[in-house]
C-alpha cells in the first residue's frame, strides 16, 4: 500500500532488479548441465547452488502466501505450513505407483486444490478469531493435520511417502519452482491492484468500519485464505517430487512455518515485493552460517535478534528502505544529507 | 407515501440490560432526523441495528422495502445505508483520497478501480476535504478525521446516512463547517440519522428529532415540540428542574 503510493519509480527499479534476477536465474543452470558441460561452456553454477535456488523459490511462493493473510488482511497466521504439507500429500499420493499413479503434472496440479478446500472449511471458523487467539488455533490446526497424516496408513503412516525420482531433473524442478514464484508474486500484484485487495486492507486496518462500507469480511478473509492455501499448497506439491520423499517431519516441519513468517515479515509483510527481498536475505543468511557448527547455533539466535531489530526499528520491512517512508530509508538518508549540504 | 426507512418495536438487551426497548418511528426519504438523548440513551445502539454492527432481539427493521433487522452489514451498505462512527474508524495506513476511495469500491456504488477515485475526489470536494486528498490519516486533525468518515460512507452511494455525533469535540466554527457540510449532503439528495448532543446543530438542521432516554422512546416532534416537553427536560435536567421550570412557565 505504502509502497505504492510513494514509490512508482522504487516499484519500477524493483521491477526490473527481479526481472534481472530472475532471468539471470534462469540461464545461468544451463551452464552447469552435462550438455553445456559436452560444448565446454563453463560451469557457472553447481548442483547444490541449483538447489538452494530451488529453496529461495519455493520460500517466495510460501512467503507470498503467507503475506496475503498475515501481511495484507491482517491475520497473523502460523499455520500455513499446514497448506505445504496437504499440498505435498497430495501430490505425493496422486503420483504414487501403489495409489492413485497419475502422472507428475498431474499432481502438481491437484496440489493446490486440497489445501484451498481445507482452508475454506477451517477458515470460516479460524477467522472469526483475531490476534493471539488466532495465531495458537492456527499453529494448533497445523499441528493437528500433521499427526492425523502420520496415523493414517494410505497415506504412508510414520514412514511417508515416496514419489518415483526422476534423474538429471534438478532444472526441470528449479524451473517449476521459479514458475510457482512467479505465479504467486503475479497473483499477489493482481490481488493488491484490485478491489478484493483493498477489501482485504480494509479488513486489517479497521473490521467493523470495513463491514459497514459493504465488505463481505467473511468471504474476503476465507478467500484471502484460501489463495494462500493454493499457492502453499503448489509448492508443497512441487517439492514433494523434487525432493522423492515426504513424511509428516519435512511436510509440517515447523522450522518452515517460522521461517516463511520470518521471511515476509523482514522483507515487508504486506507489501509485493518484500516477502520476495525477505526470502533473499534471511536465506542467503541460512545458507551461509549453516554446516558451520558453534556457529549455526549462534546463527538461530542471531535470527530471532534479527526479527526483534526489524519489528521495532523497521517495522515495515526492508523493503521500507527503499520506500522512503521511514526514517531509516535510503531516500531519508539522502534527504537529510542534500539539507545539510553534505 | 411509504417509508424509506422504518423501524418497529425493536428491543435490543445486554445481559439484563436493555438498551433499546420496543423503539418505533419512520422515516421518509429527503428528511434529516436528529436523534438525542442523555449518555446511555441507545442512540448508538439504535445506529448498530440499523447498520447491521448489532442485531435487535425483537421487533424489525426496513429499509426500502427489505427487513434488514437480520441481514449482515455488508448486505445493508449494499442496500444504500452509510453511517459514521462517533470514536472515528479510519483506514489508517492510507492516504485521505484512498480512503474515500474504497467507500465507493464497495456499498451501494461498487465502482472499478478508476472510477472509485474520480468518485473519491467528488466526495472529498464535497466535504471539503480536496485540498488534504494526499494528505496520510495520521496527519488529520480531529474535525478532519470525521469529515474524512462522513467522505467515505457517502462514497458508498448511501440513500440513508447514519453520522454518529460528527459535531462532538468540535469547536463552534467548527460545528459551523460542520452543519454546513450536513447541509450540502443533505442537498444532494440522501436522507439523514443524525445522532447529536449539541443542541444547536440539532436546531440548525433537523425539522424532526426523535429523544431517547433508558431505551426508551421519550418523543418525536419538531425541535421545538421536544425541547419544550417535560419529560425530555426531565430525562436531561432532573425532575426537580422540571418541576421548577414548569411551575416558572405556568407563573408566567
Amino acid at each position: 500500500m505504502q509502497a505504492r503510493l510513494n514509490g512508482g519509480r522504487l516499484r519500477r527499479l524493483l521491477l526490473i532488479v527481479f526481472g534481472l534476477a530472475v532471468v539471470l536465474v534462469l540461464l545461468a543452470p544451463l551452464t552447469a548441465t552435462d550438455q553445456a558441460d559436452s560444448l565446454g561452456l563453463p560451469q557457472l553454477v553447481d548442483r547444490s547452488q541449483i538447489r538452494i535456488l530451488t529453496t529461495v523459490a519455493m520460500f517466495v511462493v510460501m512467503a507470498s502466501g503467507w503475506n496475503l493473510v498475515g501481511g495484507l488482511t491482517g491475520y497473523g497466521s502460523f499455520g500455513n505450513v499446514a497448506f505445504f504439507g496437504l499440498g505435498a500429500y497430495t501430490c505425493a499420493v496422486a503420483v504414487d505407483v501403489h495409489r492413485l499413479h497419475l502422472p507428475m503434472g498431474a499432481g502438481i496440479a491437484l496440489a493446490p486444490l486440497v489445501p484451498a478446500l481445507f482452508a475454506a472449511l477451517v477458515g470460516l471458523p479460524l477467522l472469526r478469531l483475531r490476534g493471539h487467539y488466532f495465531a495458537i488455533a492456527t499453529l494448533g490446526t497445523a499441528v493437528a493435520v500433521g499427526e492425523v497424516v502420520k496415523n493414517v496408513d494410505y497415506l504412508g503412516g510414520a514412514t511417508g511417502l515416496f514419489p518415483p525420482i526422476l534423474h538429471r531433473a534438478d532444472l526441470l524442478f528449479l524451473y517449476l519452482m521459479v514458475g510457482a514464484a512467479m505465479l504467486a508474486v503475479i497473483v499477489s500484484g493482481l490481488i493488491l491492484r484490485s478491489r478484493f485487495g483493498y477489501g482485504l486492507i480494509a479488513i486489517r486496518e479497521n473490521e467493523e468500519a470495513a463491514s459497514v462500507i459493504g465488505v463481505n469480511t467473511t468471504a474476503y478473509k476465507v478467500g484471502a485464505f484460501a489463495v494462500a492455501a493454493a499457492l502453499t499448497g503448489l509448492a508443497g506439491g512441487i517439492f514433494a517430487v523434487w525432493n522423492s520423499f515426504i513424511n509428516q517431519d519435512l511436510g509440517f516441519s515447523l522450522d518452515f512455518n517460522i521461517q516463511m513468517i520470518l521471511m515476509a515479515v523482514l522483507g515487508g509483510a504486506g507489501t509485493l515485493f518484500g516477502p520476495v527481498l525477505g526470502v533473499i536475505v534471511l536465506e542467503f543468511l541460512l545458507q551461509n552460517l549453516a554446516g558451520r557448527g558453534d556457529v549455526a547455533v549462534y546463527a538461530q539466535i542471531g535470527l530471532g535478534l534479527l526479527l526483534a531489530v526489524t519489528v521495532i526499528f523497521v517495522p515495515r520491512g526492508i523493503v521500507d528502505f527503499f520506500g522512503g517512508a521511514s526514517r531509516l530509508s535510503l531516500a531519508h538518508l539522502r534527504r537529510a544529507l542534500r539539507e545539510t549540504g553534505a | 407515501m411509504t417509508a424509506l426507512l422504518s423501524i418497529d418495536g425493536v428491543t435490543k438487551r445486554f445481559g439484563g440490560v436493555a438498551a433499546l426497548r420496543a423503539v418505533s418511528f419512520e422515516l421518509a426519504e429527503g428528511e434529516i432526523l436528529g436523534v438525542i438523548g442523555p449518555n446511555g440513551a441507545g442512540k448508538t445502539t439504535l445506529l448498530n441495528c440499523i447498520s447491521g454492527v448489532a442485531r435487535p432481539d425483537a421487533g424489525s427493521i426496513t429499509f426500502d422495502g427489505h427487513e434488514i433487522g437480520h441481514q449482515r452489514p455488508h448486505r445493508i451498505a449494499r442496500l444504500g445505508v452509510g453511517r459514521t462512527f462517533q470514536i472515528v474508524k479510519p483506514f489508517a495506513s492510507m492516504t485521505v483520497r484512498e480512503n474515500a476511495a474504497v467507500g465507493a469500491l464497495f456499498g451501494a456504488s461498487r465502482l472499478p478501480l478508476a472510477g472509485a477515485f474520480a468518485a473519491a475526489d467528488e466526495v472529498l470536494e464535497l466535504v471539503g476535504m480536496a485540498d488534504k486528498a494526499s494528505q496520510p490519516v495520521v496527519s488529520l486533525t480531529i474535525p478532519d478525521r470525521k469529515r474524512l468518515e462522513v467522505a467515505r460512507a457517502l462514497a458508498t452511494r448511501p440513500r440513508l446516512l447514519l453520522l454518529d455525533e460528527v459535531m462532538a469535540g468540535l469547536n463552534s466554527v467548527e460545528v459551523d463547517e460542520a452543519l454546513d457540510m450536513v447541509r450540502a449532503v443533505h442537498r444532494s439528495g440522501v436522507t439523514i440519522v443524525l445522532i447529536e448532543h449539541v443542541m444547536r446543530v440539532i436546531v440548525g438542521v433537523c425539522r424532526r428529532v426523535v429523544v431517547l432516554h433508558f431505551g426508551e422512546m421519550l418523543a418525536d416532534g419538531t425541535p421545538d415540540e421536544v425541547l419544550r416537553d417535560p419529560r425530555v427536560i426531565e430525562a436531561y435536567l432532573g425532575e426537580k428542574y422540571a418541576k421548577r421550570l414548569q411551575e416558572a412557565e405556568r407563573d408566567g
